[in-house]
């Protein structure tokens, strides 16, 4: 338990670190960023279907969705 | 396993993606249009209206059961996802989702020691020694009585007895459908969304709603995502036919939660998560997300068992010699908490190459919940655009989770059995509250990599296919302490999908030719929905996408040729000289078809035509005897058709052509039920339940030939036509034995279109088909009329109203959808056979 409380402070104190290391983007600097290689979950139809597999297979959840469904999967 | 459905949305999580839509931004990414890497993504943002088709096809590899048979087919799944997103009006989205898996084959079910199993009289698989007396030593090591060579009885702890197994079982195919929405409105800064959806299979009934908002600050650099989310389940597993007498089921039976067959639960699911996503700098973003979840109710998997060992160490039985004990070995249902909280937390951060225009995606997600788990997944992707709409992505993750704190791979009890006065486990009296020997609650890691690849057309069409192999090991864990070898098993995924970006589209193809109008007029006027094959497309490049959904539903009375026949008859006649046992109830057919379509030249028109099929229906037991309802389902692929149209005759008001093509067998002709889908006849305990019947099977096994002839007739807002098409089986035989019969359907129709985007048909439909030719050449066994070859096929007269509209204008022009209903109007059935209630065809439908 308290390995993880380690582990939690560290990934948090990362992200503030990773948040303070950020540079001012003007809205024309921003092409690269639109591009569809660059979206959070790209190629997403395939992802919905891994991610459903993991979930059916692993004790946590497959993604932090919200979305709810899925069904048994008890198999 | 409450799966979340992370539907789609791939531009709508990148804030900046979305952004450029109607905002202030809007005027500076025009001025910077001439930019030529921000014309890519404007065009990406361009992508509001959307289909996709998805088909994903997962295979389990085989378990090692050390030496102990097993016959049984490993899991497969087979899933269908199709979603479309649509721009209502200028900020209003709706996204629909339609999920389908079949699934079928064998799962472990419980866990024990080999020297505690009983291997099959039939070979097929074993089982737990449950309810019997076993023989162990102090330390719970099974022991086996032997002679020695002196003759005298000894009691051996044999190699290879201790090493553990799992006791399989093997499920007939199942098919699970969920139906979602998601309505979004978009403000220049913010968004906000709501949905909800079902999600239904035999066993399993789910409803879920959700809501989501996402608010943009700091000059759109910041993006804060929350959502929550409620579902609730009916759970009503049947009790495992084949697992019956191994499995006590008392503890459901006590809390009274089940009938005598069932086991009746419900669970809710809540979850709530917030988020942020920050832009570092031009080439980089991180996203991080914190998920809470809450289940409460039966968390339980149904159809998993714990299996008990009870070991008296005061024994004096005078039998056996000291150290020599008498223990009782008992299978349960498993039992989890009824509740369970979870916080997941999710980071994923984006780094662009700019060298390579490619961009890593590194991923992380730390999960922990009071169960006693935590989890660890770390996941890589790298993103590579190509030349020529081309990309790939090579895909590595790694998971490792702890086991639950009541996760055992068995329990040992060195105690007598708490009893209850009728000699069954007293579940109040164990020491124990919950137990679970499910490998997802025990400690392991898995590894997996795979790659996707897509193509992308320049007419909004991206092709898409990926490949996964998945390892789970107990020897993966991160720290070690993981379960051991026997419950390693490893699986592969392949999926290919279509999309289209409909507002490419017809964007792209309204900008200065009348080309598009005058396909708007040419479908407006087209043949009904049902009739395949019904025009070619007009120029050399053109190009159709659509998707066409067929629904049949038989249902009502037994029926011999034209006429309704008594149960009694169906019993004595129906399944030649042995007479049926059961009639089906109902039968209900669904196909998904996809409907892609190209010219080469301005003659020819080459189509591709895949299939998804899923059936079900009932049996019901026909004159007394046991008054169970057996349902069966079965789905997965079918068979693929691959054609050509040739225009013959093509002037104004008049088009003649013909199609010439096959159908490849893609789709099954041997699936079998399970041992116990029949267990009414006393045949539970062989290995397999033969083979379900032919018309249950996804696909005819035989490569078929399919011709046909199509004529197109329009005058004024009149529209006439005709087709006579037939499929012709190439082979006298299937891999399986059987061949289906011969089908010759002829129609005509006529129609009037009563708008310049509406249309409405009526049709007339003769059809002729044989009956199955052969038979299964293996076990199969006939209990209802649909077992016996000659009750397949007949005359059909049916009539079709149809309607057909194409929207004539906005960001959809061009698409059409039609729909008809076929209905029946006489039967000559050959044999004995179910009476048909009619058919439903859909079908959309864009060119360009």
């Amino acid at each position: 338990m308290r390995r993880t409380q380690w582990r939690l402070k560290l990934v948090f104190a990362l992200t503030l670190l990773a948040m303070t290391a950020c540079t001012p983007v003007q809205p024309w600097e921003r092409g690269v960023l639109a591009k569809p290689q660059m979206a959070l979950t790209p190629n997403t139809g395939n992802s919905g279907l891994v991610s459903h597999v993991y979930g059916s297979r692993e004790a946590a959840p497959a993604s932090s969705g919200d979305a709810g469904g899925g069904g048994c999967g008890c198999y | 396993m409450a799966v979340t459905d992370q539907a789609k949305h791939s531009l709508k999580e990148n804030p900046l993606a979305e952004s450029g839509i109607s905002s202030s931004l809007q005027a500076l990414t025009l001025a910077a249009l001439a930019l030529p890497t921000l014309l890519d993504s404007t065009i990406a943002v361009a992508a509001d209206d959307e289909m996709s088709f998805q088909y994903g096809y997962y295979q389990e590899g085989k378990r090692d059961l050390y030496g102990l048979p097993n016959q049984y087919k490993p899991i497969r799944v087979d899933s269908l996802n199709s979603s479309t997103d649509l721009k209502l009006a200028d900020r209003i989205n709706l996204s629909l989702n339609y999920i389908q898996d079949t699934w079928s084959g064998a799962t472990p079910i419980t866990t024990a020691q080999k020297g505690f199993m009983v291997e099959s009289l039939s070979g097929a698989s074993s089982h737990v020694n449950t309810g019997n007396s076993i023989l162990v030593d102090k330390d719970f090591n099974p022991l086996e009585e032997s002679y020695s060579d002196a003759g005298t009885l000894q009691y051996l702890n044999q190699a290879g007895d201790n090493q553990l197994v799992h006791m399989l079982t093997s499920a007939s195919p199942e098919t699970r459908k969920q139906v979602n929405a998601k309505l979004g409105y978009e403000w220049d800064e913010a968004a906000m969304n709501l949905g909800g959806g079902v999600s239904a299979e035999p066993d399993y009934n789910s409803y879920f709603i959700n809501a989501g908002g996402r608010w943009d600050f700091n000059q759109k650099l910041t993006t804060l995502n929350a959502g929550l989310s409620f579902t609730n389940s009916d759970i009503s597993a049947y009790k495992m036919p084949q697992a019956s007498g191994y499995i006590d089921y008392s503890r459901q039976q006590s809390s009274n939660v089940s009938s005598d067959s069932q086991i009746i639960g419900n669970r809710q699911d809540w979850s709530g998560s917030l988020g942020l996503t920050q832009v570092l700098n031009k080439h980089a973003v991180i996203s991080s997300t914190g998920t809470f979840m809450r289940g409460s109710g039966y968390l339980s998997n149904p159809y998993k068992a714990a299996t008990f060992i009870f070991k008296d160490p005061n024994q004096d039985n005078g039998l056996y010699p000291k150290g020599v004990y008498q223990a009782e070995l008992i299978s349960a249902l498993e039992n989890r908490p009824d509740l369970r909280n979870q916080f997941a937390w999710d980071t994923k951060y984006v780094q662009y190459l700019s060298g390579i225009d490619g961009a890593l995606h590194l991923g992380y997600q730390f999960f922990i919940d009071d169960w006693g788990i935590n989890s660890h997944t770390f996941d890589l992707a790298w993103e590579q655009p190509l030349l020529a709409g081309w990309s790939v992505t090579p895909k590595f993750r790694y998971y490792s989770q702890s086991a639950a704190d009541f996760y055992e791979p068995i329990y040992f009890f060195n105690q007598k059995k708490p009893e209850t006065p009728s000699h069954s486990i007293d579940f109040g009296k164990l020491p124990i509250q919950n137990y679970s020997s499910d490998q997802r609650l025990s400690g392991f890691g898995a590894l997996s990599g795979g790659i996707s690849i897509s193509k992308s057309f320049a007419k909004g069409i991206q092709l898409n296919a990926g490949f996964e192999y998945y390892s789970h090991a107990g020897a993966y864990k991160m720290g070690g302490g993981g379960e051991n070898a026997y419950a390693d098993f490893d699986y592969y995924l392949v999926n290919a999908g279509l999309n289209v970006e409909l507002s490419a589209l017809s964007s792209r193809t309204f900008s200065g030719n009348d080309h598009h109008a005058h396909h708007i007029a040419h479908h407006a006027a087209g043949a009904p929905s049902g009739v395949m094959f019904e025009h070619t497309l007009d120029q050399a490049g053109d190009v159709m996408v659509g998707y066409r959904y067929m629904y049949g539903r038989q249902a009502g009375n037994m029926m011999q040729g034209d006429s309704n026949v008594s149960d009694s008859i169906v019993a004595q006649q129906a399944c030649g000289n042995s007479g049926c046992s059961l009639r089906p109830g109902y039968m209900n057919m669904h196909m998904h078809m996809l409907d892609l379509m190209y010219a080469p030249t301005d003659w020819l028109t080459l189509m591709l035509m895949p299939q998804f099929v899923d059936m079900n229906m009932t049996l019901e037991s026909l004159g007394g005897g046991d008054s169970e309802i057996h349902r069966h389902s079965t789905g997965g692929v079918g068979d693929l058709g691959m054609y050509a149209l040739f225009k013959l005759f093509d002037m104004d008001g008049h088009h003649l052509h013909t199609a010439m093509g096959f159908s490849a067998p893609t789709g099954e002709a041997d699936i079998k039920l399970n041992a116990g889908a029949h267990q009414h006849e006393g045949s539970s305990n062989s290995a397999d339940g033969g083979y379900i019947h032919y018309g249950m099977q996804t696909g005819s096994g035989t490569w078929d030939f399919k011709p046909s002839l199509t004529y197109n007739g329009q005058y004024a807002q009149w529209l006439w036509g005709g087709q006579i098409n037939g499929t012709v089986r190439m082979e006298s035989q299937n891999d399986t034995g059987y061949a289906f019969g011969d089908i010759l359907q002829t129609s005509a129709w006529g129609g009037y279109q009563l708008t310049n985007w509406l249309s409405a048909t009526i049709r007339g439909i003769y059809t002729v088909q044989g009956t199955v030719r052969h038979e299964f050449n293996g076990y199969h066994p006939r209990y209802a009329n649909v077992d016996d070859p000659g009750n397949y096929g007949g005359r059909f007269w049916d009539v079709g109203f149809g309607i057909r509209a194409v929207v004539p204008s906005g960001n959809l022009a061009g698409n059409s959808f039609g729909f008809e209903w076929l209905q029946p109007v006489a039967d000559d059935f050959n044999g004995y056979q179910l009476q048909r209630e009619g058919a439903l065809s859909a079908n959309w439908s864009f060119a360009f």
